[in-house]
């Protein structure tokens, strides 16, 4: 199969810059002229070829009359008249047929003037427009609903109370005395107060079937946006504490109370904590998920808004409050931002002398469909000087120290542009 | 009790696999087993290339979303080395069952914490390679990783190579870094705060531990780089004796 790749290369596309060719004759209403005529006998070259990826096996011929002669060709639509290029077939066909070559020819230019663009329309470096709506969802605390293209995620959040008598192995003076105390100690890590969860709705992608277990994919995510929720210690612990601060014991009231137990509950202490479940559910996938999903995430928690919760000591239990006024929104450390790059080979063969390559920012599914490599970083450019928060690669060996350096500058570019959506 | 960081390997000692390795570092210790090529269930057949089935298998437990995220960093890793044309509609299966971890001091909590998950990849990624050249696969290149945290506050910087748990969590940031003998990067899994600056510097500091570049290695003045350390020496002496055990009965 492999020796059939090269040789249908060879034979069918002859030259590097057939297939512009081709879209100029599709553009040109299509025409296909004398698209099958019969070729003389050392013109003919013929191909069967097998769907890769079904078992149903696609048997079909393709004519060329001389690849020579194509390649000899002026790149002009006049072209489309020649009877030579009899190989002609509408750009999705060639985008099923042959991904790679396909993406390939548009990223080659055809002339020194010409920049790469790709099959989507994108230069190499450029994104696709955000969009983002906040709060949509009524019932929960917090919400957004992120679009990238034909990436569409939904992300809410919502906050449930975990008493600290629910706690195993809870110390009241653990945490009470400073929020410092104990390094290293991170109760939001310890206690598992945020909970993402990844959906891959049925239907999203062509890709996922009804009934069946999360996707590799959907874990995969879970994990990513739950160490990147940890590791850039984003949420403020004392955003999630639930105080009570018992009422002043000098009262005139209660002075006959045991001067013992004074001592004892007169410092206030944690009685709960604010666990934050965040439900993340990809209703339309087209590539990127991974920066969509941390989009609607940021989105979702700076919408956040939690009722002022307190400890009711005569019911015993935590009560909040419905005023809209009293409720509070989360301090966010920073606003960081995702971005995922790939890496297009010109070669198709993981293993291949052939260097050339292109960094396509913001993949769409075509594209995750054709690389290997890829990248994820994560910028915050919140503050004056840039921290980056998270570098990621697998897949591929080209991404180097000063591949990493672009890849960063796009993040930065990337970043302004989204925290001015974020925050507006 | 601290854990050694030199690293340690026993080869081919199951007998039922086609290679395997058991490798130690930094306390970790995870049992890697190769099968392959063998045959692959029909829905999952790749017609140009084997299909790479990875396991990850924690030290207690089932595996959960944090083994299939170690699990899909693997595979597209493991793809690029192994030779996967050479073995169309075949299946290279690679499993690796963690059998022991550093302590956790902190008790009462989860027993794998967020975030340093990621400390045991390195283990994982030189037990795969030393198992696949067990099985005597057909690999491109082969990857060597090392972890290292920075520990920064304010002005002082230190860069902690091989780091213990404890270490890793108390970190600034976590670099995992894997490169092919060729000196390419391979995999990359930076974590915490940092900068370009920070991430340079770890970069060439990784890449001269795990590729011999030898005018790298006597330059002390890179922190941690020696002979010793270099992961790439270590697995080349590892198969050499491995070798010239077998053929003891040649001489």
């Amino acid at each position: 199969m492999a020796a059939w790749v090269e040789r249908k290369q060879s034979l069918v596309y002859g030259s590097d810059d057939w297939l512009p060719r081709k879209l100029v004759l599709v553009r040109a209403g299509g025409t296909c002229p004398a698209p099958f005529q019969r070729p003389t006998k050392k013109q003919k070259a013929s191909v069967a070829a097998t769907a890769s990826s079904s078992t149903r096996a696609l048997n079909f011929t393709l004519h060329i009359t001389s690849h020579h002669g194509i390649k000899s060709q002026s790149p002009s639509p006049m072209a489309s008249t020649t009877p030579q290029s009899a190989l002609s077939f509408p750009r999705e066909t060639f985008a099923k047929l042959s991904p790679h070559p396909y993406l390939r020819a548009h990223l080659q230019p055809t002339s020194a003037t010409a920049t790469p663009t790709r099959a989507n329309g994108r230069s190499p470096s450029q994104f696709r427009t955000p969009h983002i709506n906040n709060g949509s969802l009524t019932h929960a605390d917090g919400s957004a609903v992120v679009r990238i293209g034909d990436t569409t995620v939904v992300c809410g959040i919502r906050g449930e109370i975990l008493l600290t008598s629910k706690v195993p192995g809870w110390r009241a003076d653990k945490a009470a005395a400073e929020p410092s105390s104990g390094a290293g100690y991170n109760e939001i890590k310890e206690l598992d107060l945020l909970v993402p969860n990844i959906e891959l709705a049925t239907g999203c992608s062509p890709a996922f079937m009804p009934v069946i277990p999360p996707s590799t994919l959907a874990q995969d995510l879970s994990t990513k946006i739950y160490s990147l929720l940890h590791s850039t210690n984003l949420l403020d612990r004392e955003d999630l504490r639930i105080w009570y601060q018992p009422p002043d014991l000098s009262d005139p009231d209660r002075m006959d109370d045991d001067s013992e137990d004074d001592e004892e509950t007169s410092a206030s202490e944690i009685k709960a904590f604010w666990a934050l479940y965040i439900d993340i559910l990809f209703i339309s996938l087209d590539g990127n998920p991974f920066d969509a999903a941390w989009a609607a995430v940021m989105s979702a928690l700076k919408n956040v808004r939690l009722p002022k919760a307190y400890w009711d000591p005569d019911r015993e239990m935590i009560l909040c409050d419905d005023s809209v006024d009293k409720s509070k929104k989360l301090s966010l450390n920073g606003l960081p931002v995702a971005i995922t790059a790939l890496v297009f080979k010109a070669k198709e063969q993981a293993q291949s002398k052939d260097k050339k390559y292109w960094i396509l920012v913001d993949p769409d599914t075509f594209e995750e469909s054709l690389c290997d490599e890829s990248v994820t970083v994560v910028v915050d450019c919140s503050e004056k000087k840039t921290r980056i928060l998270s570098i990621t690669k697998s897949g591929g060996t080209i991404v180097g120290r000063e591949e990493m350096k672009d890849i960063v500058k796009l993040a930065e570019q990337r970043s302004t542009e989204l925290s001015s959506i974020l925050n507006g | 009790m601290v854990a050694s960081k030199e690293p340690s390997v026993l080869l081919s000692h199951l007998h039922r696999a086609d290679g395997s390795a058991t490798f130690s570092q930094n306390g970790y210790t995870v049992i890697g087993a190769v099968n392959g090529p063998i045959e692959v269930p029909r829905r999952h057949e790749l017609p140009e290339e084997a299909v790479i089935e990875v396991l990850v298998r924690p030290a207690a437990g089932v595996g959960g979303t944090r083994e299939r995220h170690l699990e899909s960093i693997l595979h597209s890793t493991l793809r690029q080395i192994i030779l996967v044309h050479n073995f169309p509609r075949h299946l290279i299966q690679v499993t690796l069952q963690i059998t022991n971890t550093p302590e956790n001091k902190n008790t009462g909590s989860k027993v794998v914490q967020a975030g340093s998950h990621l400390a045991i990849l390195p283990a994982l990624l030189q037990t795969a390679v030393l198992a696949l050249l067990s099985a005597s696969m057909p690999l491109a290149t082969i990857l060597t990783s090392v972890s290292i945290a920075i520990h920064a506050d304010g002005k002082s910087r230190k860069l902690i190579t091989h780091p213990s748990l404890k270490e890793f969590e108390s970190a600034s940031s976590v670099h995992i870094m894997a490169f092919t003998s060729h000196g390419e990067p391979l995999v990359v899994e930076s974590q915490g705060t940092f900068t370009l600056e920070d991430w340079e510097e770890v970069f060439e500091t990784v890449k001269a531990l795990c590729h011999a570049e030898h005018n790298r290695i006597d330059d002390n003045a890179m922190q941690g780089v020696d002979g010793k350390g270099n992961m790439l020496e270590f697995v080349k002496s590892a198969m050499g004796e491995k070798v010239a055990q077998d053929l003891h009965w040649h001489t």
